[in-house]
């Protein structure tokens, strides 16, 4: 069972920008939560405050329901250099084992990682290298290295950036097993139609917390122009919500 | 090392190894450099990968400001070890130090760092040359594997042990946290912690190898059996291998090739010219390859 996590008044500036204002949420475990907001509205913000990736104010915490648990998570976006022969084989290796790529004969350590490929359907290119890649496949492979450790929450920065429909589809059904599972997940995503049809809680982010709940009920047609204005919504008393 | 001495002597002797084999510093060149070279080219793919190649060269300059200051506080000219040692740990953390506080790009601190440290030498250096023959400088700045003794095959023995124990436990971790240090976070892994030790490793190994290679052309081994690896290989396990054994002959060619020829050339700068050799041939031979 994932954990539930617990946000207090969640404040985060770069300088003298605020990107996150007093935000206040409780994320229920065991459930699928999308984060979404217009650009700039601090969604990625508030995942890398959650993994401890930046300082904030405020307070997050992890409620595991037994002992603490392992975290997957899959950055907005990686860059991988073309020349360096890193291959999708050797990228899983190096998450998943402390052998020495130059020192690892294991052949376990290799079936394991290409059935983590395989999951997300890339088997078939785990010996091309990470920066010949496309955008889509690169997210897939990420992905796989996120689920390594059997993970109980997750937590993926729009995850299917670049995607074609295949990986759109190994991905959504991929996250349903996971919610049956009773993994919590927490995902950054821009697609309204997409987030709908996994059913999960929705929390809308501009600056502050604007709105949280079923998806159905928050990406209402009449609420959506609303919710995702480009403009600040700046207030002193954050909306609270429980999901 | 006196029984491997022997044993290549009377192997010259009996005409199975070459008349230079007779010779005990030949030796020991050629066992400085079978200890050298699989390092600077298995640490090299590091280098190339996290982008630190300009690091590298900084560090190996730094040295001669290393022993400028170890020679001024009393050590003996020809092996400054502690000033060298001390110097080159200090800039190397002290760069990395301020690296990660501030918003300046890597590679003009690099620059400014390089700088400072080759005025600093360049001014102690005057007051060097009252005390020693600053021709002796030639073997810091180029190398003179061929004046290497049992000492400094000792002290490089014993850094080496330690960088390859230290990196069969670290590789991944260190090239991960390089790749993607957000990934490398979130499972727990301290990135601070392998930045610095990867910035250790480069500064031991840079000084152990200074004798053999030369402060000015220590950087060139880091990175040129890495670039040619590079070209030539597909997934990093063969990079790794590949780069340390061209690294490898590399340091033995480069050795015996001056010695069998007798050309007066600085074991450091031979060493070099024959790893660009190999760089030339797989980039000529990847260019034809292509068309």
């Amino acid at each position: 069972m994932g954990p539930a996590i617990i946000l207090n008044d969640v404040s985060l500036r770069y300088e003298n920008n605020i990107i996150l204002e007093k935000v206040t949420a409780t994320l229920g475990a065991g459930q699928c939560h999308v984060v979404m907001g217009p650009n700039g509205g601090g969604k990625t913000s508030l995942l890398r405050s959650i993994l401890g990736l930046t300082s904030f104010k405020g307070d997050i915490q992890f409620q595991w329901q037994e002992s603490k648990g392992k975290i997957g998570y899959v950055p907005q976006k990686a860059t991988f250099e073309p020349s360096l022969p890193l291959t999708v084989l050797d990228f899983i290796l190096l998450n998943q084992s402390r052998s020495p790529l130059f020192f690892n004969f294991n052949k376990k350590h290799k079936v394991k990682a290409l059935q983590q490929l395989a999951r997300v359907g890339m088997e078939d290119r785990a010996l091309f290298r990470m920066g010949q890649l496309s955008g889509g496949e690169q997210q897939r492979v990420l992905f796989a290295q996120a689920l390594l450790d059997d993970p109980d929450l997750l937590v993926l920065d729009e995850p299917t950036n670049g995607m074609d429909d295949q990986g759109v589809r190994y991905f959504e059904s991929l996250i349903d097993e996971l919610v049956k599972e009773n993994k919590t997940i927490v995902i950054v995503h821009h697609d309204i139609s997409a987030v709908r049809r996994l059913r999960a809680t929705v929390h809308v982010v501009n600056g502050v917390l604007i709105e949280s709940g079923a998806a159905e009920e928050v990406l209402k047609p009449s609420k959506i122009e609303r919710l995702f204005n480009h403009y600040r919504h700046h207030s002193s008393q954050p909306k609270s919500e429980v999901a | 090392m006196d029984t491997l001495r022997f044993l290549a002597n009377q192997a010259a002797e009996a005409g199975w190894l070459s008349e230079s084999f007779s010779y005990a510093f030949m030796v020991n060149a050629l066992v400085a450099a079978l200890l050298v070279g699989p390092l600077l080219g298995g640490l090299g793919t590091l280098v190339i990968a996290k982008r630190l190649a300009f690091f590298s060269e900084a560090v190996g300059h730094a040295a001669l400001t290393g022993i400028a200051i170890g020679v001024l506080l009393g050590e003996p000219p020809e092996n400054p070890i502690i000033g060298l040692f001390c110097f080159c740990m200090i800039f190397a953390l002290l760069l990395h130090f301020v690296r990660n506080r501030t918003a300046v790009p890597y590679d003009t601190l690099v620059g400014v760092f390089l700088a400072v440290a080759l005025a600093g030498g360049a001014a102690l250096l005057m007051y060097v040359a009252r005390k020693i023959n600053i021709h002796m400088l030639e073997n810091v700045l180029f190398g003179s594997i061929l004046t290497i003794t049992d000492f400094d095959l000792l002290v490089l023995g014993l850094s080496c042990l330690l960088i390859i124990v230290g990196l069969m436990f670290t590789f991944n971790r260190i090239l991960l946290a390089s790749i993607s240090p957000d990934i490398a976070k979130v499972r727990g892994y301290n990135t601070h912690f392998y930045d610095y030790l990867f910035v250790m490793m480069i500064t031991l190994v840079t000084i152990a190898a200074v004798k053999i290679v030369g402060a000015v052309l220590v950087g060139a081994l880091l990175l040129i059996p890495g670039a040619t690896a590079r070209l030539m290989t597909k997934n990093m396990g063969s990079f790794v291998l590949l780069s340390s054994l061209l690294a490898t002959l590399s340091c033995i060619i480069g050795t015996l090739l001056p010695m069998e020829l007798k050309w007066p050339i600085p074991s450091g700068a031979s060493i070099i010219l024959v790893a660009a050799s190999f760089f030339l041939v797989a980039t000529f031979t990847r260019i034809v390859g292509r068309k």
